[in-house]
């Protein structure tokens, strides 16, 4: 069973891939902002039914969340059509390492910190060594 | 123009992991399918105002778009649905690991063959050697991240 779980999660990354090397073709004809538009559109009708269907939760707690907590929908444009510009540009594996380094430092620097409702994690010796082999990778594969 | 690309996408990534974080906390109260609808749709809505008024690209040309290409949403969500089933089973930082090293190699498996009309960038001993390096790096994080748990635990 743990063996499956790797695999699923490894699936779950590579369909990121595949989702920016498609939404790059898209892109291209219908228009990088409207591709995202598209995503989240699509997404919104889908996570819909998912949640009539199998929501366990309280939806109605968006109303009385603190208000940075809401702003995930917007970082998340951000991200996703910075991948359907970039793409096209340098291609699936620059524009993924790039992605991940970005996030990967960041949530360094954000659970360091316990920002955002994070649990604390300090940056030690080994997070540092990540850092460093990340920014090899990157220079290599430029 | 490559290197602009890059900072732009790293920025991307950047609020990406700013978004785990505000979800994470976000879903502790009101649930995992909740939190992911409520993205959507707020995501939705400004993009909607955003196009309104900054659009330049051609919304109803959807219609006539490929539909392997449109196909393309239900891979976020499958990446969801793969997530919240391996996470209680192998944990948060496993989980992450294995799905950057998928996202990783099938990126530069795109690449090499040029899937679906991208660019074609073969997978030379540069690449492989970045490759490495990403994995050594995903490897130091992952000591980083259990040697912290294994401080607080003591």
């Amino acid at each position: 069973m743990r063996f499956i779980s790797y695999m699923l999660a490894l699936l779950a990354g590579a369909a990121l891939s595949f989702e920016g090397a498609i939404y790059a073709e898209l892109g291209k004809t219908i228009g990088q902002i409207e591709t995202s538009f598209y995503n989240f559109f699509m997404g919104s009708i889908i996570m819909s039914l998912l949640w009539l269907f199998f929501g366990k939760g309280k939806i109605s707690y968006t109303l009385e969340a603190p208000k940075w907590s809401l702003l995930g929908g917007v970082l998340g444009v951000i991200y996703l059509t910075s991948i359907v510009v970039s793409v096209p540009f340098v291609g699936v594996g620059i524009t993924m390492v790039a992605v991940i380094i970005g996030q990967l430092v960041m949530s360094m620097i954000i659970e360091h910190f316990g920002w955002l409702g994070s649990q604390k994690n300090k940056i030690n010796k080994e997070k540092l060594f990540a850092v460093l082999s990340m920014i090899m990778a990157l220079i290599l594969i430029n | 123009m490559g290197l602009f690309m890059i900072i732009f996408t790293l920025i991307g990534g950047i609020t990406l992991s700013a978004q785990s974080s505000i979800n994470g906390t976000f879903s502790r109260k009101a649930g995992t399918i909740e939190t992911t609808l409520l993205t959507f749709l707020t995501g939705t809505m400004f993009l909607t105002i955003f196009i309104l008024f900054f659009g330049s690209g051609n919304i109803l040309a959807l219609l006539e778009a490929p539909k392997w290409q449109l196909s393309a949403a239900f891979l976020g969500t499958m990446y969801l649905l793969f997530t919240v089933i391996a996470v209680p089973r192998i944990g948060v930082i496993a989980t992450n690991i294995a799905g950057i090293a998928g996202q990783l190699v099938i990126g530069l498996i795109i690449d090499h063959f040029g899937w679906f009309n991208s660019l074609v960038i073969e997978l030379d001993i540069k690449r492989v050697f970045a490759l490495l390096f990403m994995v050594i790096s995903l490897y130091f994080i992952y000591k980083g991240n259990k040697r912290t748990s294994d401080d607080t635990v003591a």
